[in-house]
């Protein structure tokens, strides 16, 4: 009885083992070179946000001093035209 | 044996079943390099965003210095041009602020008490209205806050006695109805008692009432301290009957 028990067991074995071998996997280098260009993707999206806000701060302040020097030049004008005007 | 042979068959099977499904949770070649594949092109593409983006900014960092140094250069230009006129127009500005805010927050009887210094804060404001200095935006600004602030402390005055307590009023109806006219509205015991008084009412409401002959339903006319007419009070009383003997006259 041990002895065809056994000769179940290896001969499974060998069947099994057969089937499995047919696929390769990568390699541990090869999922690493994948791991670090995901992490590199994640850093750039990142560094564009961080530019993203960045240009719009910038948009708003140059749109505030815009406002600014025109104001500044009407308050010339102003100035000017009431002393002009004796005033 | 050939029963062997097939137990064997069929326990391989099996086995092959089990291993396989743990297997295939590990990625096969195939799938890493569509995977590289597919993040390369999307690093590409990220990493020319990024380089545009930084063009950008630095661009945009450049524009915003340029106009730091123009707005500057206007503002330096500015307070040359007031030169020594605005220090003390700043300092008059201060000087009313600091009295509104003595002002302000007085009882109704410590306002009534200093009631002559609301004409002199409206005479500092026509003051500064009238100086050039005043064309500047920020500072007109100022005087308008100012001029809501005082005009706010008028308001609260006109509606106090001397007492510092808010003035009774009275509410218009119709003629028809209540035979409402200033005369009779004096006449009344709640108000006067006195309708001789009527010009009392008509000074102590002229933001309300410009012919005395005419209010209107639904006007809330304040009620001053019943007392004898002022001097100003009889002075408007005599105009008004002056210009009604005028029209009298003048009448075909």
């Amino acid at each position: 009885m041990k002895k065809p028990f056994a000769l179940i067991v290896l001969g499974s074995a060998i069947v099994a083992g057969s089937f499995v071998g047919c696929s390769s996997n990568p390699s541990e280098e090869e999922m690493k070179q994948l791991n670090d260009l995901k992490a590199e993707v994640t850093s750039l999206e990142k560094g564009i946000a961080a530019q993203q806000s960045e240009k719009a701060a910038l948009l708003k302040s140059i749109a505030d001093k815009d406002a600014q020097l025109t104001q500044c030049a009407k308050d010339k004008d102003a100035f000017q035209q009431r002393l002009k005007s004796g005033q | 044996m050939k029963y062997i042979i097939r137990l064997t068959i069929i326990a391989a099977l099996v086995s092959a079943f089990v291993i396989n499904s743990f297997a295939q949770e590990k990625m096969t070649k195939e799938d890493w390099q569509n995977q590289i594949k597919d993040v390369t092109a999307k690093q590409i593409d990220l990493k020319n965003q990024f380089t545009g983006l930084q063009k950008e900014v630095s661009d945009l960092q450049k524009q915003d210095a340029d106009k730091s140094v123009a707005l500057k250069q206007c503002q330096d230009a500015l307070t040359a041009l007031l030169g020594p006129l605005e220090a003390p127009f700043v300092a008059m500005l201060d000087a009313i602020d600091a009295r509104l805010n003595e002002l302000t927050p007085l009882s109704n009887q410590d306002l009534w008490a200093r009631r002559a210094e609301i004409d002199s804060v409206q005479n500092w404001i026509d003051i500064a209205q009238k100086n050039p200095v005043s064309a500047i935006q920020k500072y007109q600004d100022r005087l308008k806050d100012q001029q809501t602030r005082l005009d706010a402390l008028k308001k609260t005055l006109a509606s106090i006695n001397a007492n510092g307590e808010t003035m009774p009023t009275y509410t218009v109806g119709t003629w028809a109805r209540d035979r409402d006219c200033l005369w009779n509205i004096a006449k009344k015991p709640k108000i006067y008692d006195n309708p001789f008084l009527w010009p009392k009412i008509w000074q102590g409401n002229r933001d309300q009432i410009k012919n005395p002959d005419v209010i209107q339903k639904g006007q809330k006319l304040k009620i001053p301290p019943k007392a004898a007419l002022t001097k100003e009070e009889n002075s408007a009383l005599r105009r008004y009957w002056s210009k009604k003997n005028a029209q009298a006259t003048a009448k075909p």
